[in-house]
């Protein structure tokens, strides 16, 4: 496995002057999982067929380890790929489907099959390894096509687009599973590409926002998800995103905004707050500032009723978790139990 | 309102059931894949399917069971399908207006008035392959609605769709319904949009209603496992054969209380930490979830304890 750079990378498709990428710094440390993830257009798979060795950088370099990996198309790579739906042969066995890398590659039939066997096992694909594809669920074939790409012992990179998104979600957790801990298992770098941000967010360790072809963060879910860089990375992390006050309007002689703060945050007339649902609690009030306009049923909790709330002040929406039986038209008061403060303007040139 | 009497996803079980969408109201049909959802779509539509039931638009019988053409009213129900069906050549405005092509008239403002409630108005003049996902499938929603049905059917109307465009027409979807009084049936196999949206909830499996009634009802009194297990994700976690407690329910708990339990694994998406871990209950060890409230860290290997509310566990016979 390997490091992997891009520096400053951009990408034009020919003849055309928009770059779709534009110069994107990124380094993946060896051994760990990165989540690229953005909305449709952002640039994904251009990005994802440039580590492939598909395309090319405009400029710029992209690096696996030390070595300058620009210039060399995929077949010289050394990079496993795992698709959106399984990709596997019909006609071959699993088994069969698994040894076929190897032996395309030129290691000898019992070595292969050892391999092959050793991977199907670790992914608990041993039972079903004489069985041809027809005969495994959705699961099973997804899972066997990425032991397929994982058979191989001299790759660099493993890139996954999107492997998840036909499963169904009970399965979901399962196939994740078995990844995440083969990947720790053996050290893997593995990309993930997606549009999912659960997927993003649960699966990597790093996780970069990439939107107009430009990353725009790049941190741990955690920082993504608690600190976002601007108001369109808080708006985009998280369903559902994060609601946003003007920080100048809390100082303002205007009639009170109804929140309630442990630590109210400084007087700054350039930043906005963003506050998420969770981050606020209602606390209802017959004279409360903000009124219910809009309710979603989440579960329940202690057999208490738990629900997204939509308030309305004036201009400003806020979402806050409540518990209890809430009704459009009811009147709160909000208490802030944090927020995060960011630039009123948007960022543009994000480095990681 | 909309009735479907003796419905029957598969044709070759015996035990049918009625099914009923108030005008205005919201019906989320929840199953898995291949469960049945698309058939019962096209019953209503009165397109073919292997469903089979007689159908009632506004009291009106307009399909019945035995195969048999659409009596008059099958303008009164609209689908919407998965994949986006627009006529490309034609512009957003005409597309909206097409419905009224049959009957030699378009009424302009009307289109406007649509486009505006599924806020495409500034795109009228574009074609379908000028615009975004979202808004080719409110398109669709806007053409739908055009024939002013009195039953629109969305059938996983959101799979192509980036989730951030989800979030949005799903809290549009609500106010739309209020606006126009249509009854609308929407498929899924996300239970926290079954949840977020439904008024009343239909939960099916293998071509079989197994249960329906309002979302919290189901929610809390599942009428069985199966069923409780599709309006969970991930699913529930065991406690002994009849006893089981959702992932959202659990929680780290003290030394005193709640299950040793040994992490496997923590997955974290920023709101919710998910917790994968092997819990020792008095009846032998069990895999278990926990969907926990912000960043939790534990490393792979270390020991914890979870816990949760008795009012939150669920009993279920199988």
């Amino acid at each position: 496995m390997a490091a992997i750079t891009l520096d400053q990378v951009s990408f034009n498709y020919p003849g055309t002057t928009e770059p779709v990428l534009k110069n994107l710094c990124l380094h993946i440390e060896d051994g760990t999982t990165h989540a690229l993830l953005g909305a449709s257009g952002a640039g994904k798979t251009t990005l994802l067929n440039m580590l492939s060795g598909l395309l090319s950088p405009s400029s710029g370099a992209l690096r696996f380890g030390d070595k300058n990996v620009s210039t060399i198309g995929a077949r010289e790579r050394n990079v496993a790929l795992v698709f959106q739906f399984p990709v596997l042969y019909e006609t071959k066995s699993v088994l069969d489907n698994l040894m076929f890398p190897l032996l395309n590659r030129g290691w000898v039939m019992k070595e292969a099959r050892g391999r092959a066997i050793e991977v199907a096992e670790e992914l608990e694909l041993a039972d079903v390894l004489h069985l041809r594809p027809a005969g495994l669920s959705l699961y099973q074939k997804q899972l066997a096509a990425i032991a397929k790409s994982l058979v191989r012992t001299d790759v660099d990179l493993v890139l996954l687009d999107e492997p998840l998104t036909a499963v169904e979600p009970a399965m979901k957790w399962r196939l994740r599973q078995r990844l995440a801990s083969f990947q720790v298992e053996h050290g893997l770098t593995m990309i993930y590409v997606t549009h999912d941000q659960t997927e993003a967010l649960t699966f990597a360790s790093q996780v970069s926002l990439l939107s107009e072809g430009r990353i725009l963060q790049t941190g741990t879910p955690e920082d993504i998800y608690n600190h976002p860089i601007d108001r369109f990375v808080g708006d985009f992390i998280g369903s559902p995103g994060m609601r946003f006050i003007p920080s100048a309007r809390l100082h303002s002689d205007q009639p009170p905004l109804g929140l309630l703060f442990a630590e109210p945050p400084e007087r700054d007339a350039g930043t906005l707050m963003g506050i998420r649902a969770e981050w606020l609690t209602p606390q209802r009030s017959a004279d409360g500032i903000w009124e219910l306009v809009s309710k979603r049923l989440v579960g329940t909790d202690g057999g208490q009723e738990k629900s997204l709330l939509g308030f309305r002040n004036g201009d400003f929406e806020l979402l806050a978790e409540g518990l209890g039986n809430w009704c459009k038209g009811d009147r709160a008061n909000l208490r802030v139990q944090r927020y995060a403060l960011l630039p009123a303007e948007p960022q543009t040139a994000i480095t990681s | 309102m909309l009735t479907i009497r003796e419905c029957l996803l598969d044709p070759t079980r015996s035990e049918s059931c009625d099914l009923h969408c108030e005008p205005g109201t919201v019906t989320v049909v929840l199953g898995p894949n291949q469960s049945g959802k698309t058939p019962l779509c096209r019953l209503i539509a009165g397109l073919s399917s292997s469903a089979s039931g007689h159908v009632e638009v506004a009291g009106v019988r307009v399909k019945t069971s035995r195969g048999g053409s659409w009596a008059a009213g099958n303008e009164q129900v609209a689908m919407v399908f998965q994949a986006f069906v627009n006529y490309p050549h034609w512009t957003v405005a005409q597309n909206i207006a097409s419905p009224y092509r049959a009957q030699g008239q378009a009424d302009q403002s009307r289109v406007r008035e649509l486009a505006t409630l599924v806020k495409i108005d500034h795109l009228l003049e574009r074609y379908p392959h000028e615009l975004s996902g979202g808004q080719q499938q409110r398109l669709a929603i806007a053409r739908a609605l055009a024939k002013d049905p009195k039953v629109l059917l969305m059938d996983e109307p959101f799979v192509n769709l980036d989730f951030k465009l989800r979030e949005a027409l799903n809290e549009e979807l609500r106010a739309l319904v209020e606006d126009t009084g249509v009854a609308l049936l929407f498929t899924t196999s996300d239970p926290s949009d079954a949840l977020a949206l439904a008024d009343r909830l239909v939960i099916i499996s293998q071509h079989e209603v197994l249960q329906q009634g309002k979302p919290l009802d189901l929610y809390q009194m599942p009428a069985n496992i199966k069923a409780a297990n599709l309006l969970s994700d991930p699913g529930l976690n065991t406690l002994s054969a009849t006893r089981f407690v959702r992932p959202e329910h659990l929680r780290i708990t003290s030394e005193r209380s709640g299950y040793a339990a040994k992490v496997k694994a923590v997955e974290s998406n920023g709101a919710h930490s998910y917790l994968h871990a092997l819990v020792e209950l008095p009846d032998g060890d069990k895999s278990w979830v926990a969907k926990l409230p912000g960043v939790v860290s534990i490393a792979m290997g270390n020991s914890t304890r979870l816990g949760f509310d008795e009012r939150d566990v669920l009993e279920l016979d199988r």
